[in-house]
């Protein structure tokens, strides 16, 4: 029943968008069209989604379709269901959202955005369900040029053009390595299915060879450090309920594939397979909340922490590959679950961080973090919703980012236990770099939290900003209600998580609560019950206020100053700290992460080093490989473009000499053979 | 699992808390005065500056919002839930099952995250640079922490805080190089985690480990007074019950209860003694400087793990 339910999802997106597309000269319809069929196509994926992720079944489809050489098959199995509900949840709350967000771009092409945003969607459903290699390629492509498109909406913007264009760039770097990996498998086995690839006997080069390059491939995509950097570009440029499918959603896809493929297809048979995912993930993870921290745009600051993220779903991963390349599975479904516990709840909070940031976009035009400030006061609900989020990605209990973070804590403890000593000596280290990141995120979301909503407003529309409008706040409270569930309900969601990933790797489903409480293993004792954190936390903060009340009673009162105590001084709102500020100490103590130390190497006079540092802590930092790495590589592209363009010169007698010359060559090629 | 008397126990553990919490701050004043060679403040001063501050008039800057009043209570209803979770009666923690070392870790940093918004959400400058401040140091000591933690937690074979409690004092480690310098790092760490100096002068109403509090007056101020003197002896409680859990019993009775009393406060009392001692044999130092001693504990707490991978 799952599978019909699933194409009908994808027939109204496709309706809703072309609807949209006709509708695109009546700029609200379009938009109302779009976003009302992506909340109904929504609901009936999820549908879909849940007795599958409740019940453990499998749902399976296959045709001949029109590819002679591939079938088209789906297969809606557990972890398929789980990355439907993570897009249908996102999908459901920007759908609502942007009813009311796309007023802010009234008189543009709001058909053609719809078009794309839904088209997008459908594409990103099938990448996660479809099993044959060669349609998984098509749906991830027209999902990579359909987010091109988003990214790229404001084309008067020149930052959005190019962010777009490095995008592509990259991605198709990626998919390159993809399609090698595939070509691989079929080479040895001849066939397009995943369920074949799994039955292939691959020579261990070969499944090294296929592994590193779906892992790359993928990591491309996902954001994964070193190469991250089209991420921070592309995903703000969008709009904001865009930014939040792109980061919620589609770098989730790439995570399905690397689990799809190094996991379950490949069966994660080598254990430096785990170490290298591991070792990566820890660098996004460390390297992305590190630039995070200096960053003074709030939506670029939302998404270098979604390279974080990406680095903590995929240490996860690495985890698991290791618990089954050696031979421990109650360590690779640990890990595995830590992974897809992260991916879901990730999800969750950088869409409603998204959501609520763009909200403040939306009534100030400016995502500087300096001229916000105070704005809890003027949009409480706002910046209620940002609070969760920024509570949940600062991994703090008893919200769900905590939870994620404390199965991988478990399954990196479990890990140091095994016999291998490489693992044994490694894993321990992994945990001290999640406590590093835990720690910066928190740095980073006083920072987001602190200047955009807390204090002092420092510009003129932040004192007069006002609540956003209601579908607005009904897309942030969708999502800030599936954070306090997925962290108040852990004991209910962990069994259904792990069971995705027992399935995955073909294991029993782990037992991993009871009750109210969770435990990393069977027959350990009871470690975490993040409903009891709660509640009693409740309680104890009534005591201090019972404490309070008691002792000051009526006669002391209370007075509001104006200001705040400035030394004696004037007080003025550039007394506050601002987000360079925020982030110097970090910046002074991980100067060679940020690649400062290389600048202010630079020789010169005194006075010019001296003005170039002012100049450099006035400015952004950037990562310094930045124009060390990837402007390069984009020139050299650019560069064998031009020349290629030579070829073309728009003389038609010119091509058909090409087609003759062509012709010509492979005759003799045939002819020869 | 959850029941009542273990309830009761950890209501106990907290009141105990609670209560003796100004008495040690107290008793760190007091060390400091006698070794400037001043007389100082007696050993209850605390607890009356405490009184006095519930009784005072609450003064806010307009700009302060929710965060700014909801803190004091956040901060202190997260100290309590720390003290249920950790043993300090017997080697067995009293609500032990509903968070592990972890848990207390994490907690620990919700309610520094409230702290440090709290200074910003506040307005005033000095408040802004102390919250940052605070989260840089987080930053430094939260790893090399985490390390020296899990190393026992991987010695005992669980991040249960009784497992751990009861492996160390019952002799089951025999790593015990390993042991002993994971202890030492997690001292460096909780020192500078304490608001101690080197890098605070908490006494100091312009320093910047003040600083989130600058704007804070009256009940609020005395709650987070006294919960900044629960969080130094929770530190405390929490090194006591993983590196030191020698002589408490093996489980709760009420027989035992004076005795482990009795022995946590002395403990207690000897660790404040030495930090005292530590402390005011330092000079004050610029704020840039604590990544060095973070690397020492740092470098400390890897040496201890790489004691654990050779076993001695």
């Amino acid at each position: 029943m799952s599978v019909p339910l699933l194409f009908l999802a994808v027939l109204v997106y496709l309706l809703g968008g072309f609807a949209a597309l006709a509708l695109n000269r009546v700029g609200k319809a379009a938009q109302y069209a779009a976003g009302l069929t992506a909340v109904a196509a929504a609901a009936i994926a999820l549908a879909a989604a849940i007795p599958i992720l409740v019940s453990g079944a499998v749902d399976v489809f296959e045709t001949p379709g029109v590819l002679p050489f591939a079938n088209f098959a789906v297969r809606f199995d557990g972890l398929a269901a789980l990355m439907v509900s993570v897009i249908a949840l996102l999908s459901a709350a920007t759908g609502v959202y942007s009813l009311a967000y796309l007023d802010a771009y009234a008189g543009r092409n709001l058909g053609f955005l719809g078009f794309f945003t839904n088209l997008f969607l459908a594409s990103t459903l099938l990448v996660v369900t479809v099993s044959n290699a060669v349609y998984f390629l098509v749906f991830w492509e027209l999902m990579a040029l359909a987010s091109y498109c988003l990214v790229t909406f404001e084309t008067e913007k020149e930052e959005a053009v190019r962010a777009g264009f490095l995008y592509l760039l990259i991605a198709h770097a990626g998919t390159a390595l993809i399609m090698l990996a595939f070509l691989l498998y079929f080479y040895h086995g001849e066939s397009f299915d995943f369920a074949a690839f799994r039955l292939t006997p691959l020579p261990q080069p070969s499944r090294d060879l296929a592994f590193l390059l779906a892992f790359f491939g993928f990591g491309a995509k996902a954001g994964l450090a070193p190469l991250h950097i089209w991420l921070p570009r592309a995903h703000p440029a969008a709009p904001s309920h865009i930014s939040a499918l792109l980061s919620g959603a589609m770098i989730k896809t790439a995570i399905y594939g690397i689990l799809r493929i190094c996991a379950d297809c490949l069966g994660a048979s080598a254990w430096w397979w785990g170490l290298t995912v591991l070792a990566f993930g820890a660098a996004s993870a460390v390297l992305g909340v590190l630039f995070a921290n200096a960053e003074r745009d709030l939506k670029r600051l939302l998404a270098y922490c979604s390279v974080e993220n990406i680095g903590v779903i995929l240490m996860g991963t690495g985890v698991g590959m290791l618990g089954v390349a050696t031979g421990r599975p109650v360590l690779a479904a640990l890990g595995l679950l830590a992974a897809l516990y992260h991916l879901v709840n990730h999800a969750a909070f950088k869409g409603l961080l998204f959501l609520s940031a763009g909200s403040v976009v939306f009534r100030l035009g400016t995502k500087d973090m300096d001229a916000m400030g105070g704005l809890a006061r003027r949009m409480p609900w706002t910046a209620l919703a940002f609070f969760v989020g920024a509570a949940a990605v600062s991994a703090l209990p008893p919200l769900n980012g905590f939870v994620s973070e404390w199965f991988l804590y478990q399954s990196l403890f479990t890990a140091s236990g095994g016999h291998l000593a490489a693992v044994r000596a490694s894993a321990p280290i992994f945990a001290v770099v999640l406590a590093l990141a835990g720690a910066l995120a928190a740095a980073c979301f006083v920072k987001a939290y602190g200047l955009t909503f807390a204090g002092v407003s420092r510009s003129p529309r932040a004192r007069q900003a006002q609540e956003a409008p209601l579908p607005m706040l009904l897309g942030m409270g969708l999502l800030a209600l599936t954070v306090l569930g997925l962290g108040l309900g852990a004991p209910w969601v962990a069994p259904v998580i792990g069971r995705v990933a027992a399935g995955l790797i073909g294991q029993a489903p782990p037992v991993m609560a009871d009750g109210v409480w969770v435990f990393p293993v069977e027959g350990a004792p009871a470690l975490l019950s993040t409903p009891l954190i709660a509640i009693l936390l409740l309680g104890a903060v009534t005591l201090p206020a019972l404490m309070a009340a008691v002792f000051s009673g009526a006669r002391a009162g209370r007075r509001v100053d104006e200001t705040a105590w400035a030394c004696g001084y004037n007080y003025s709102p550039r007394m506050e700290i601002t987000a360079g500020g925020f982030g110097r100490p970090l910046r002074a103590i991980f100067g060679q992460l940020y690649g400062l130390g290389a600048r202010a190497a630079r020789p010169g006079r005194a006075t010019a080093r001296a003005f170039q540092g002012l100049v450099a802590l006035a400015t952004r930092v950037e990562p310094a490989w930045n124009d060390r790495v990837y402007d390069p590589i984009a020139r050299g592209v650019q560069g064998i473009g031009r020349r290629v363009q030579a070829l073309q010169i728009g003389d038609i007698r010119l091509y058909c000499l090409y087609i003759v010359l062509t012709l010509a060559v492979l005759l003799l090629i045939a002819t020869r053979w | 699992m959850l029941d009542f008397t273990q309830f009761l126990i950890g209501l106990l553990q907290a009141a105990v808390i609670v209560l003796l919490a100004p008495l040690f701050s107290g008793l760190a004043r007091v060390l400091r005065a006698k070794l400037h060679s001043r007389r100082g403040p007696g050993l209850l001063q605390n607890y009356r500056d405490i009184v006095k501050l519930l009784k005072r008039q609450d003064v806010r800057p307009a700009a302060a919002g929710w965060i700014f009043q909801a803190t004091p209570l956040v901060w202190m209803g997260c100290m309590l839930l720390i003290a249920v979770l950790i043993p300090i009666f017997s080697r067995q923690p009293p609500l032990g099952s509903i968070g592990d070392l972890i848990a207390v870790v994490y907690l620990f940093a919700l309610a520094r995250f409230f702290f440090a918004l709290a200074g910003v959400d506040s307005s005033n400058s000095f408040a802004g640079l102390g919250a940052n401040r605070e989260m840089t140091l987080a930053v430094l000591v939260e790893p090399v922490m985490m390390l020296a933690l899990f190393v026992v937690a991987l010695l005992a074979g669980s991040t249960h805080l009784g497992v751990i409690g009861e492996a160390v004092a019952g002799g089951g480690i025999t790593a015990q190089a390993a042991l002993w310098l994971g202890a030492l790092a997690f001292v460096v760490a909780a020192f500078v985690e304490a608001g101690k100096l080197p890098y605070d002068l908490a006494e100091a109403e312009q320093e910047l480990q003040e600083g989130p509090l600058a704007e804070y007056s009256g009940p609020a101020l005395a709650l987070l007074k006294w919960g900044l003197a629960m969080k130094q002896l929770l530190i405390v409680a929490l090194g006591l019950a993983v590196f030191l859990p020698f002589g408490s019993p093996a489980a709760f009775s009420p027989a035992t209860l004076p005795l482990a009393l009795a022995l946590f406060v002395l403990k207690a009392l000897a660790l404040y003694s030495l930090a005292a001692v530590v402390e005011n044999g330092m000079a004050r130092v610029r704020f840039r400087m604590a990544p060095n001693a973070i690397w020492v504990a740092f470098g400390m707490a890897l040496l201890s793990f790489v004691f654990y991978l050779a076993q001695v």
